[in-house]
C-alpha cells in the first residue's frame, strides 16, 4: 500500500469530477479505474478517470495498491470524516481572515441552500411533466 | 493465569468469538464492493435484505460458532478436573471481545434511550391525530418532519407544515411509504446494525450499512407505490415538498424519515418518475429459497456438531488457551 502525504491537500482544491469519484469509492469501496469509469453518471474516457484518480492519490485523498496489472484505489478517510473536515475547513478558512464578516458567511450558506432550491425546482418541473404525461388521454 | 473450569470456558468463548469475528469481518470488508455490485442488480427489497444479512453475518456467525462448536467441544472433551493455564493471547482476545461487546451494547442502549426521549418529547409537543387510519403525532413548527420513530411500536411524527403543504394523494403516498418501513421493521433493523460490533475501521462494512439504508428507502418507495404510476408521481411530489420544508437531520438513531438527509433525493425522485423500475409489492423470499436456506443451515449445524468437528475444534482451543 502506498500513500503520498500524511495530510491530504485542502478540500477546496477538489473539482466536481473528483468529488464524484470520491462518492463512488465511498459507496462501492476499493475499485479500479475501469469500475469507477463505469459507475460515473456521464461517460468519460478511461484516461480522464485514470488521471483524476491519480491526482486524488497525489493530493493524499486516496490510497492505492497494485493488483495484477491495475491499481486498486480506496479512500483514506470515511465520508463522515471528510464532510466534517469540509465544514471545518470552510468555517476555519473564513474566520482566520483579518476581518471576518458574519454576514458574508451567512450569505454563502444562503447561496448553498439556493443551489438545493434549484435542484428542487428542477425535480418539481419533472414531476409536473410526468403528471401531464399521465393525464393525457389514453394513459393510465 | 489459572482459572476455574467454567471461567476458563467463558474466557475461551470470548476469545474465540473475537478471533472468528475478526476473520469474518475482514472477509466481509473485502467482499463488500462485490456485494454492493450484486445488490445493484437486485430489486431494492432483496438488495436491502442481502446487505443487512452481509453486515450482520460476522457477528451472527461468530456467535453460532462459539455456541455450536466451541462450547460443546469444551464441555464434551475437556475434563473438569484439569488445571490449565490461560495464556496472555487468549486473555487479550477475551478482553477485546468484552470491549467490543460493551461498545456495541453502549451504542444500542444510547440509541434506545435517545429514541425514548425523542418519543416523549414528541408526545409532549405534538397532538395525536388519525391520518388515513394511522395514529400520528402532529407537531407545530417542525419543518419537513415526516418520520417513523421508535422500535417495537413505532409512531408516526409529522410536522403541521407538512400536513398543510401536501395534497391528499401526496399525503397518502407518504403514509404508505412510512407504513412500508413499519411492516418491514426497519427501525428494529437499525438497532441490530447498531448492536453489531465494529471490529475494523475499514470502509467495507460501513458501505454495507449505507447501501442498506439506501435500498431500504427505495424498497419502501416501491411498496408504497405498488406499481401505480399516479401514486409514484404523488410520492415523488411529496418527497420534494417535504425537502422544501427543510431536510430534518434524524433526531434519533432509531427513526426513518421520509427525506432523511436529502442526499439520495434526486435519485429517488428520478426513480419514481421512471416508474418502469418500480412496482415491487411486499415480496418476501420464495418458499424454495427459505427451505433451501434452512436445510443448508441445518446441515451445517449437524455437521459442525459431529464428533470429528468437535475434536478438531477442541485441539484448536487447546492451542488458543496456551
Amino acid at each position: 500500500m502506498q500513500a503520498v502525504d500524511d495530510k491530504p491537500a485542502g478540500l477546496a482544491s477538489l473539482g466536481h469530477l473528483e468529488i464524484a469519484v470520491m462518492e463512488i469509492l465511498w459507496e462501492h469501496g476499493e475499485s479500479n479505474v475501469h469500475q469507477v469509469a463505469q459507475r460515473l453518471e456521464r461517460p468519460l474516457a478511461y484516461t480522464t478517470v485514470m488521471t483524476t484518480l491519480d491526482r486524488l492519490y497525489k493530493k493524499g485523498w486516496l490510497e492505492r495498491r497494485k493488483s495484477e496489472r491495475a491499481y486498486l484505489y480506496s479512500t483514506r478517510q470515511s465520508r463522515e470524516a471528510w464532510e466534517h473536515q469540509a465544514a471545518e475547513d470552510f468555517v476555519t478558512g473564513y474566520l482566520v481572515r483579518p476581518h471576518p464578516a458574519g454576514e458574508l458567511l451567512i450569505s454563502c450558506l444562503v447561496d448553498a441552500v439556493g443551489q438545493n432550491a434549484k435542484l428542487l425546482d428542477e425535480l418539481e418541473k419533472k414531476i409536473r411533466l410526468k403528471r401531464k404525461e399521465l393525464d393525457r388521454p389514453g394513459k393510465s | 493465569m489459572i482459572l476455574p473450569y467454567l471461567v476458563r470456558l467463558t474466557v475461551l468463548s470470548l476469545a474465540c468469538f473475537f478471533l472468528v469475528h475478526v476473520v469474518l469481518a475482514v472477509a466481509m470488508n473485502w467482499l463488500a464492493p462485490w456485494l454492493l455490485r450484486v445488490a445493484e442488480r437486485r430489486r431494492p427489497g432483496s438488495a436491502a435484505r442481502l446487505l443487512l444479512a452481509a453486515r450482520l453475518f460476522p457477528s451472527v456467525a461468530s456467535v453460532l460458532v462459539v455456541a455450536c462448536v466451541c462450547v460443546p467441544s469444551y464441555l464434551w472433551l475437556e475434563p473438569e478436573a484439569t488445571v490449565e493455564r490461560v495464556g496472555v493471547v487468549c486473555l487479550a482476545a477475551a478482553l477485546l471481545s468484552v470491549a467490543i461487546w460493551v461498545v456495541s451494547a453502549g451504542r444500542g442502549l444510547r440509541a434506545i434511550i435517545l429514541s425514548g426521549h425523542y418519543l416523549r418529547r414528541c408526545r409532549e409537543l405534538g397532538r395525536e391525530t388519525r391520518l388515513a387510519g394511522e395514529k400520528a403525532r402532529v407537531i407545530d413548527g417542525a419543518g419537513g418532519l415526516f418520520a417513523l420513530a421508535g422500535i417495537l411500536r413505532p409512531h408516526l411524527v409529522i410536522s403541521r407544515e407538512v400536513l398543510q403543504n401536501l395534497s391528499a394523494l401526496e399525503l397518502e403516498a407518504a403514509l404508505l411509504h412510512e407504513r412500508a418501513h413499519f411492516t418491514s421493521r426497519d427501525n428494529l433493523k437499525r438497532l441490530l446494525l447498531l448492536l453489531a460490533p465494529h471490529v475494523l475501521p475499514g470502509v467495507g462494512l460501513q458501505s454495507l450499512e449505507r447501501g442498506w439504508a439506501k435500498y431500504t428507502e427505495w424498497a419502501a418507495d416501491d411498496r408504497a407505490v405498488a406499481g401505480d404510476p399516479g401514486r409514484s408521481v404523488s410520492l415523488a411530489a411529496a418527497l420534494v415538498q417535504v425537502a422544501r420544508l427543510g431536510v430534518n437531520m434524524e433526531a434519533s438513531p432509531l427513526m426513518t424519515s421520509l427525506v432523511a438527509d436529502g442526499r439520495d433525493l434526486e435519485a429517488r425522485v428520478n426513480r419514481l418518475l421512471g416508474a418502469a423500475q418500480c412496482g415491487e409489492i411486499t415480496r418476501q423470499g420464495t418458499p424454495a429459497f427459505i427451505a433451501a436456506s434452512l436445510l443448508g443451515a441445518g446441515t451445517l449445524l449437524v455437521a459442525s456438531m459431529g464428533p470429528t468437528t468437535l475434536q478438531a475444534a477442541h485441539r484448536l482451543l487447546e492451542h488458543l488457551i496456551r
